[in-house]
C-alpha cells in the first residue's frame, strides 16, 4: 500500500489528478472512451457479422480491422494504466475493477481465437462462419458488455453496482428482443430474392 | 420567449423522480450510453474506414447492412442523453437550461453533434451515397467520399471529446 501511495503521490499523478486543465483527468479519460469505442466497437462489428449481420460481407478482407482493434487496444490500455495508478488504492481494493479485467481478458482471447478461427483463414470472398465462431463471437460480446458495465459502476458504491447490472441484464435482454421482433418485421418477403442477392455478392 | 419554452421542455420532473428513487437509474444509463456510443463509432467508423482505404477488400453494398446496428447504438446514446437532460436536477440539482447555456463543452459536443447530421445530409444530397455502393473489393472510393467519410470521422470523435468533457463544465451563471 506504501508501494501504490508513492506512486499516487508522485509529480505526474497528482498533475493529472488535479489539475484544473481540462487536458488533464478529462482528457485522460476521453482517451479511455476512444480506445473502449474502437477496440470494443470494431470487435463488435466483426462478431456481429459472424452472428449473421450482413452475411454478405467476405469475410478474409475483415481481417484488415483488426489493426483499429489493436490501435484501440493499446489506447485504453495505457490511458486504463495511468486511470488505475492515479488512485491505485481504490481501483486496487474494489470487486468492480477485477471483475472488469476478468471479463476484458476472456473477451481478448475470445477476439483472437474469433480472429484464427474465422478471419485469418478466410479467403476474399469466403462467407461461411463455424459454429464455434459464432459461440466465441456471442460469448465475446457477452463479456464486453459485463466490462464495461462493470468499468462504469467502480465510479459507484458496490451495492448500487450490482444493481445496476441486473438493470443492464433486463434492459439488454428487453432491448434484443426488440430488435428480433423488428427483423423479422423488416425481412423480406420473398427469400428467394435475398438469396440470389447473396449469389451476386458472392 | 425561447427561455421559457425550453425551461418547460427540457425538465422532466417524472425522469428526476424515476432517477431520485432508483439508484441503479443513472449508471444504468451511463452504460446505455456508452454502449451505444461504442456501438456508433465501432460500426460507422469501420464504414467511414473502408472508404477511406482500410480493408479495401470489402465491397461497400453489402457492408451497408452493417449500419443499422450503428443506428441502434445512435438511438441508444440519444435516449439515454436526453434522460441526462429531462432527469438532470436529480444529479446536480441545476435547471438543465442552465447547464445548456452555460456548459461551453455541452455546446461544443451540440455543435460537432449537428456537424456530423450536416456531413450525412452532403452524403446522400452530393449523390456519395448511391456512388459508393458500387464499390466493388479493391475499389477506390471516389475524392469526395473520401472527404465526408474523414469529416464523419472526426465530427463523432468531437462529440465523443467534448461529451466526455461535459462534467467539468461550468453548470450555472456565478
Amino acid at each position: 500500500m506504501d508501494f501504490l501511495a508513492s506512486i499516487e503521490n508522485s509529480g505526474l499523478m497528482t498533475w493529472l489528478r488535479e489539475s484544473p486543465s481540462v487536458l488533464a483527468y478529462p482528457t485522460l479519460l476521453a482517451f479511455h472512451t476512444f480506445g473502449m469505442a474502437f477496440l470494443v466497437g470494431s470487435s463488435s462489428a466483426l462478431a456481429l457479422r459472424c452472428l449473421g449481420v450482413a452475411r454478405d460481407l467476405p469475410l478474409g478482407p475483415m481481417n484488415g480491422l483488426f489493426s483499429v482493434v489493436h490501435a484501440g487496444l493499446w489506447v485504453s490500455a495505457l490511458s486504463g494504466l495511468l486511470l488505475i495508478l492515479i488512485d491505485a488504492r481504490t481501483f486496487l481494493t474494489m470487486p468492480a475493477f477485477y471483475i472488469k479485467m476478468a471479463a476484458i481478458v476472456g473477451a481478448l482471447v475470445l477476439m483472437w481465437s474469433l480472429r484464427a478461427e474465422v478471419f485469418a483463414r478466410a479467403g476474399a470472398t469466403t462467407v461461411a462462419v463455424s459454429h464455434k465462431g459464432r459461440v466465441q463471437a456471442a460469448t465475446m460480446l457477452v463479456l464486453w458488455l459485463v466490462a464495461t458495465t462493470a468499468g462504469r459502476v467502480t465510479a459507484y458504491a458496490p451495492f448500487i453496482g450490482w444493481e445496476t447490472a441486473g438493470a443492464v441484464l433486463v434492459t439488454t435482454i428487453v432491448l434484443l428482443a426488440g430488435v428480433w421482433v423488428v427483423s423479422r418485421l423488416m425481412r423480406p418477403a420473398h427469400p428467394v430474392s435475398s438469396r440470389s442477392s447473396v449469389h451476386k455478392a458472392v | 420567449m425561447l427561455e421559457s419554452v425550453l425551461r418547460y421542455i427540457l425538465d422532466w420532473p417524472v425522469v428526476v423522480e424515476f432517477f431520485r428513487s432508483y439508484a441503479w437509474g443513472w449508471p444504468l444509463m451511463e452504460t446505455a450510453h456508452f454502449v451505444g456510443l461504442t456501438l456508433l463509432l465501432g460500426i460507422v467508423g469501420f464504414f467511414d474506414l473502408r472508404l477511406l482505404g482500410l480493408a479495401k477488400g470489402l465491397p461497400v453494398a453489402p457492408l451497408r447492412k452493417l449500419l443499422p446496428w450503428g443506428v441502434f447504438g445512435f438511438v441508444l446514446a440519444v435516449s439515454s442523453g436526453l434522460a441526462f437532460v429531462f432527469g438532470v436536477r436529480a444529479n446536480i440539482s441545476i435547471h438543465p437550461y442552465e447547464v445548456l447555456i452555460n456548459d461551453v463543452f455541452l455546446q461544443w459536443k451540440l455543435v460537432f453533434l449537428g456537424l456530423a447530421g450536416l456531413n450525412l445530409f452532403a452524403f446522400y444530397k452530393t449523390g456519395m451515397s448511391k456512388a459508393v455502393d458500387d464499390l466493388g473489393p479493391g475499389d477506390d472510393a471516389p475524392p469526395l467520399a473520401k472527404v465526408i467519410a474523414g469529416a464523419s470521422l472526426v465530427s463523432w470523435i468531437g462529440v465523443v471529446y467534448f461529451g466526455r468533457l461535459i462534467p467539468w463544465g461550468q453548470f450555472s451563471a456565478q
